[in-house]
């Protein structure tokens, strides 16, 4: 409780009642979700808990979970200290190791995913999207968000992913063509976007139910990547066809 | 009476309309620190990145540029007038968009319209798969929206503003209920504590109210037992939904969401017995030949109908733009109108909504559903000349669907 306090949560301890037989606290929603969204586990879930007029109720075992999780952020949060300048060649060796590091990476994710497009391992998600569009039906806007970055990740040329929605009644090539550049990262904030996870997907109705490999990945990249593993394994001659 | 364009006219109705009541326009909470956005009714083009320190520089904004749409951002910053990255994120308010777009409403969007872009075959409702004339497989549509479809947002409102209320434990002082001017209705919440939750933790919230990631079990649902009508949160929830469902469901519907024969026989024989069940402990238990998997079938199908259908994407968005209340949707010529919570089930947004009260014009329908303005109806229309009040005349234009003959000068 003291630590608790020390957070400003909002918690209070219950006293048992026929209805809340298990439980032990009751905290306030907000404090609750602060810390619960990043507990994996269905247990964890809002939508899974007793919450009425803002409060959830909590056993004692559940509350010290979530202090864990205050308490980790709060020492993470005083580890950013903001250092305002470096000597020169410090700053120099920083430099060489991030290129370094970036050139590295480059080269692993070079190596684990291959150049052309496979269009078997991508996940049901992606392979809906594909689908609709190629169709000429209309999706959402989280939808092509998702399936644009998608396709940019995997290798395909901003060309190939601009075509694919050239079959849509209100295509407009200027704008499609700027709008993936933008995601691709070659345009704008220079960000390369990646897709949103299958949590989020979840969430917007992307996600078309899982398959057996989606239960153990919570990215549709993951998905890609041990798809392809997969597949590489089943037949290892196979190209991309 | 003077030939005019239909965009200049529409423009110089808007204009009006901002000259005459842009007094009654009230600025959101710490208007300072919100970004505002416009779209142009002229060039087409959003000017984002604005920000007001008074109410009078607002209101002159709106006189002079006559936007066709206006936006201020549920988020507050501490620099709104910078570009997004250097905005300084200091919170947002807790927003919730449910437009009839997004739900399956009982009219089946009947008053749609659909048109083939290769053949140019048109029908009423939502575009087929394929074109029966041609067989391709690319449409324009045409969306409407009609009183049933307004209504069943009314509903889904309704029903988040239960959720809220009851679960999450918010006071309705803390919301702002507004019709859209199209095809729903946004809810704000503002309130300290939520104010600075992120994308994730809202997502939660998100999640609560549309019963993602349920799981029955974690509920209580067992093979002999469930919750209860009066328990509170999702497991009260669960319990009047599968009341509710089990009361409606015909044997066809129960087949139709997988149950087996034996399940379906045994709940449509008792259900006299299994709804009398509920004043005690639930049918849970008492049902003979009904799995747990059945039962979770079922209370999948309450669970939809207890969710509120709210658009996910806009409240776990921190840095959305929202319709100013009392600016006109370019896309109706409606006004965004405040709606009273207490009085929701009265409140009848075709008629509170209207900007234009006075005047008529003349215009030339192309196409036109049976719709409703003001307290008239008027349509179906296809190609003709019409004379109307000045707000159905200008929703039929704004809507693209007509073009201006003449106003009728002497009622201005």
């Amino acid at each position: 409780m003291k630590i608790a306090n020390n957070f400003k949560w909002k918690l209070r301890p219950i006293q048992p009642q026929p209805k809340l037989l298990n439980y032990d606290f009751a905290l306030d929603f907000t404090d609750y979700i602060r810390n619960a969204a990043i507990i994996q586990g269905k247990k964890w879930k809002l939508t899974n808990k007793s919450l009425a007029k803002g409060e959830v109720f909590l056993t004692k075992v559940e509350v010290c979970r979530l202090l864990e999780e205050e308490v980790r952020r709060y020492i993470e949060q005083k580890l950013q200290v903001k250092v305002k300048s470096l000597s020169p060649s410090i700053t120099n060796r920083i430099n060489r190791l991030k290129q370094l590091f970036y050139e590295k990476r480059g080269k692993t994710s070079w190596e684990e995913i291959p150049s052309e497009v496979i269009i078997v391992a991508y996940p049901p998600c992606i392979k809906r999207l594909h689908e609709t569009i190629s169709s000429g039906h209309h999706i959402s806007h989280i939808g092509r968000f998702t399936l644009t970055t998608f396709l940019i990740n995997i290798g395909m040329s901003t060309e190939n992913v601009v075509d694919l929605f050239r079959s849509l009644a209100d295509f407009n090539e200027r704008m499609t063509r700027y709008q993936v550049e933008h995601l691709a990262g070659l345009k704008g904030s220079r960000i390369k976007y990646i897709p949103p996870k299958c949590d989020t997907l979840r969430t917007h109705g992307v996600c078309p139910g899982l398959d057996d490999i989606c239960r153990r990945v919570r990215h549709p990249l993951a998905y890609y990547r041990k798809k392809l593993r997969t597949l590489k394994t089943e037949a290892p001659v196979a190209s991309g066809a | 009476m003077i030939k005019i364009e239909t965009k200049a006219f529409i423009q110089a109705k808007f204009g009006e309309y901002y000259e005459k009541n842009a007094i009654s326009i009230q600025p959101p909470s710490s208007m300072e620190k919100r970004e505002f956005g416009f779209l142009l009714l002229k060039e087409r083009i959003m000017l984002r990145h604005k920000s007001f320190k008074t109410t009078e520089e607002l209101r002159d904004s709106l006189k002079r540029l006559v936007p066709s749409n206006v936006y201020y951002s549920s988020a507050y910053y501490e620099r709104p007038e910078e570009k997004m990255e250097e905005k300084g994120w200091l919170g947002a308010d807790l927003t919730f968009d449910i437009d009839a777009d997004h739900i399956p409403t009982p009219c089946a969007k009947t008053h749609d319209t659909w048109t083939c872009t290769s053949c140019k075959t048109t029908g009423d409702g939502t575009p087929p798969e394929k074109c029966p004339t041609c067989n391709e497989q690319k449409f324009e549509k045409k969306a409407w929206t009609c009183e049933v479809c307004l209504e069943s947002a009314k509903e889904e409102t309704m029903k988040l503003i239960d959720i809220l209320t009851k679960d999450f434990g918010l006071s309705t002082k803390e919301m702002s209920l507004g019709f859209s001017g199209h095809r729903g209705y946004h809810l704000h919440v503002e309130s300290k504590e939520i104010a600075t939750l992120d994308s994730i933790s809202r997502k939660e919230i998100v999640d609560y109210i549309v019963g993602i990631g349920l799981e029955p079990k974690l509920h209580g649902l067992r093979s002999m037992s469930g919750p209860n009508l009066d328990d509170f949160g999702w497991k009260g929830r669960i319990a009047r939904g599968t009341y509710k469902y089990l009361l409606n469901a015909s044997p066809e519907q129960l087949e139709k969401i997988g149950l087996p024969k034996g399940a379906i026989q045994s709940l449509s024989e008792h259900k006299e017995r299994i709804l009398e069940s509920w004043k005690i402990k639930g049918p849970w238990a008492m049902v003979k030949g009904v799995s747990i998997e059945s039962w979770d079938k079922i209370v999948e199908q309450a669970v939809e109908k207890q969710a509120a259908k709210i658009d996910t994407v806009v409240t776990t968005d921190i840095h959305r733009l929202i319709r100013l209340t009392n600016t006109l949707h370019g896309k109706t010529g409606l006004k965004k109108t405040k709606t009273p919570i207490a009085t929701i089930e009265e409140f009848d947004p075709l008629k509170s909504a209207v900007a234009f009260p006075h005047g008529t014009a003349t215009i030339l329908v192309s196409e036109a559903p049976k719709f409703r303005v003001g307290n008239d109806f008027h349509g179906p229309y296809r190609n003709e000349k019409v004379e109307l009040p000045m707000a159905a005349a200008l929703f039929l234009l704004c809507k693209g669907a007509a073009k201006i003959m003449e106003e009728d000068s002497d009622v201005r």
